[in-house]
């Protein structure tokens, strides 16, 4: 009994810590200018990641490797460092992105000079880090980003033609450049390989092992169900709102307008807050991925729960990347553009650290009876063709449509 | 020391690509079309909308001032951006009144929205604001509607 | 699995993570040392210094001028066979880490993390 309150606690944080600033920024801009057609890439994105991370997570219980673990090892150094720099490169632009967000929302709520709350922010998290206990860190945001169940009661509140809606989860292309552009955008934007990281070294920390392996695929599969289901939720409510009247929503407040048009102030700063707790998560999770990567890569000592003593170039490594982000959101780039190339370039990378999990998933000398069935393999492979594809079509699609500007 | 040196032929014509490139995008950038008047023009419609809505919660005192007071900054700013931009660029001929109409469409959207960042718990002003919103954007889309030979939706 | 007997060298030992006797990881497996004829493996080896040679051909010049040495100052570290005690989804030293001078990058004296307050 009190296991299954541990996992549904799990699920609810996990589902409270799905989205992060891409998200958002993605699926709000999607519904404005495509109202719900892009639903579907939402769920195949979702899905995505449930396969990604449910493999992960298994690798890490069965046999007690991290994703970077498994890269070193089955890419060997050379390959695996192309890996590791190309998700550095990405996971500081994500925290970058992350920061941006969070001092955009702190300026939203108390008006005062953006690169101040940059700063702020900054130092918030390392404080947040020093302060509390990790295992409490993950639950606390997570709980407080289930604020976004503000989105949900909007939508209702809205009442769009829900046939309609329904109709936007039956894949469709277009040859419109911008269209595809979103496709990727918003299938990455859900794909974000940094979660799996932070997931599987999590995992590898709390002493996974076999036993885990139902919570596992319980995370993978309900929590990241209901995770996308909220990021469906946010397309609905901004193409319900925004596409009518062809708002473009570029700057991450607006993203918060439907709640106010339903709920008033309440709605805005239930909203605010949601997204603040949403992307404040997500900085420290992708910060850490970050840093697990490195130390993972090189045999260093890691782990939150050592603390700094024990693992000094792992803490440190954090530190600077974080550094490094905010001197990224200070030189005054829109943290929406920074997010929408964190987005876009994660993508480029995550056939790099897909195929290893893949492949070593899927290796019975490492995992015994529980190496990928029928149904991972296929969707396995599968997942890892349409990555590819999008990968290859990724940097394409974001010169020629300047970046999502049209 | 050993240096590889490149013809002098081929060093002159790089740089006469280069001297040409340059030439070629100088020229290009001071000569506003009729695609790229439309979509500064759109982007003023779609920022006259998000104002409408801004100006709604002013309106209905259901905001928080500092919210407003932000949003209009950003916002404001991007309209007063692109009535720059469509001031400075040399319009074809074909375009110059519209030109002309859009720069003062935007310069009325950047006071609209000075107006909601001086005053964002001013309902009365929310309210007149939200409606002369809507009047920009309906001006602006009337733009798009005459530069593409659609009709306004 | 033994250590003893024979043992797939780039599959399950090249790369490998090194715990040290206390659990501690110290390092990563960069290159193997091999003797004899047959060979046998007589050491493995750790440290910075060796990744450029793990590189593509063409990149080495650049990574021993990045990585390498001379820049850093590190040296690899040999770990002779008999200190291995066991191979899992590790490496497994018999010793601690500091008898061998691995893990010295991660002393908290070198990094002045001692005053973290969330040590």
């Amino acid at each position: 009994m009190k296991s299954i309150l541990k996992i549904a606690l799990g699920i609810i944080a996990a589902l409270g810590g799905f989205l992060d600033i891409g998200d958002i920024v993605f699926t709000t801009q999607a519904g404005a200018l495509y109202r719900y057609d892009l639903l579907w890439a939402v769920v195949l994105g979702t899905v995505g990641i449930a396969v990604y991370a449910e493999m992960c997570g298994r690798v890490a219980a069965v046999t007690g490797r991290p994703v970077f673990d498994v890269i070193r090892m089955r890419m060997g150094f050379g390959l695996g460092l192309v890996a590791l720099v190309a998700s550095t490169f990405v996971n500081v632009l994500t925290v970058a992105a992350e920061l941006g967000g969070l001092a955009i929302i702190l300026q939203l709520l108390f008006d005062a000079e953006f690169s101040l709350f940059v700063v702020l922010a900054a130092i918030g998290l390392v404080v947040v880090v020093a302060l509390l206990p990790f295992g409490g860190i993950e639950r606390v945001f997570g709980y407080c980003g289930l604020l976004m169940l503000v989105f949900l009661a909007t939508a209702i509140h809205q009442g769009p033609d829900w046939g309609e809606v329904a109709h936007g989860f039956v894949p469709s292309l277009s040859d419109s450049k911008l269209y595809l552009y979103f496709v990727v955008g918003v299938f990455a934007a859900a794909l974000m390989p940094y979660e799996v990281h932070f997931y599987s070294s999590g995992a590898v920390e709390e002493g996974w092992d076999e036993s885990n392996l139902r919570e596992n695929r319980l995370n993978a599969t309900v929590g990241y169900a209901l995770g996308g289901f909220l990021a469906c939720v946010l397309v609905v409510v901004s193409g319900f709102l925004f596409h009518p009247v062809g708002v473009d929503p570029t700057d991450l407040g607006t993203t918060a307008l439907p709640a106010q048009g339903a709920f008033g102030e309440t709605g805005l700063l239930l909203a605010l807050g949601g997204i603040l707790f949403c992307v404040g998560g997500a900085a420290i999770d992708s910060s850490f991925a970050a840093s697990y990567n490195l130390a993972q890569f090189l045999g260093w000592e890691w782990g939150r729960y050592r603390g700094p003593r024990k693992a000094p170039r792992f803490t440190v490594s954090w530190l600077l990347i974080l550094f490094a982000a905010m001197l990224i959101v200070l030189t005054g780039i829109n943290p929406v553009e920074i997010t929408e190339y964190s987005v876009v370039l994660a993508v480029v990378a995550l056939p790099l650290t897909y195929l290893p999990i893949l492949m070593i998933a899927g290796d019975r000398s490492f995992m015994g009876k529980h190496a990928n069935g029928m149904v991972s393999r296929t969707l396995g492979w599968v997942y890892f063709a349409v990555i590819v594809v999008l990968s290859i079509s990724a940097i394409p699609l974001l010169l020629m449509t300047n970046g999502g500007g049209g | 020391m050993k240096t590889r040196r490149r013809r002098p032929g081929v060093t002159a014509g790089l740089v006469a690509l280069g001297v040409s490139l340059v030439l070629l995008s100088a020229s290009g950038c001071g000569d506003l079309s009729r695609d790229e008047l439309n979509r500064g023009v759109e982007s003023l419609s779609a920022l006259a909308a998000q104002g409408e809505l801004i100006a709604n919660g002013v309106a209905r005192d259901a905001t928080k001032s500092t919210y407003t007071r932000v949003m209009a900054k950003t916002l404001g700013g991007e309209a007063e951006h692109e009535a720059e931009k469509l001031a400075d660029a040399e319009p074809s001929p074909e375009v110059s009144r519209e030109r002309d109409t859009a720069v003062r469409v935007a310069g009325k959207l950047a006071g609209l929205y000075s107006e909601l960042q001086t005053f964002p718990g001013d309902e009365r002003r929310g309210a007149l604001v939200e409606k002369q919103m809507g009047e920009v954007k309906e001006e602006a889309d009337a733009i798009v509607a005459r530069l593409t030979g659609e009709p306004a939706p | 699995m033994k250590k003893e007997g024979e043992i797939f060298v780039v599959h399950r030992l090249l790369d490998e993570q090194i715990l040290d006797s206390d659990g501690k990881r110290c390092g990563r497996v960069d290159d193997i040392e091999l003797r004899g004829n047959p060979p046998r493996i007589t050491a493995v080896l750790v440290g910075e210094a060796l990744y450029p040679r793990r590189v593509p051909r063409r990149l080495r010049r650049l990574a021993r001028r990045l990585a390498g040495p001379e820049r850093w100052g590190a040296s690899a570290l040999r770990v002779p066979w008999e200190k291995v005690e066991a191979i899992d989804a590790a490496l497994h030293l018999c010793c601690k880490a500091e008898e061998l001078g691995l893990g010295e990058g991660d002393d908290p004296e070198r990094w002045m993390v001692r005053r973290l307050p969330w040590n």
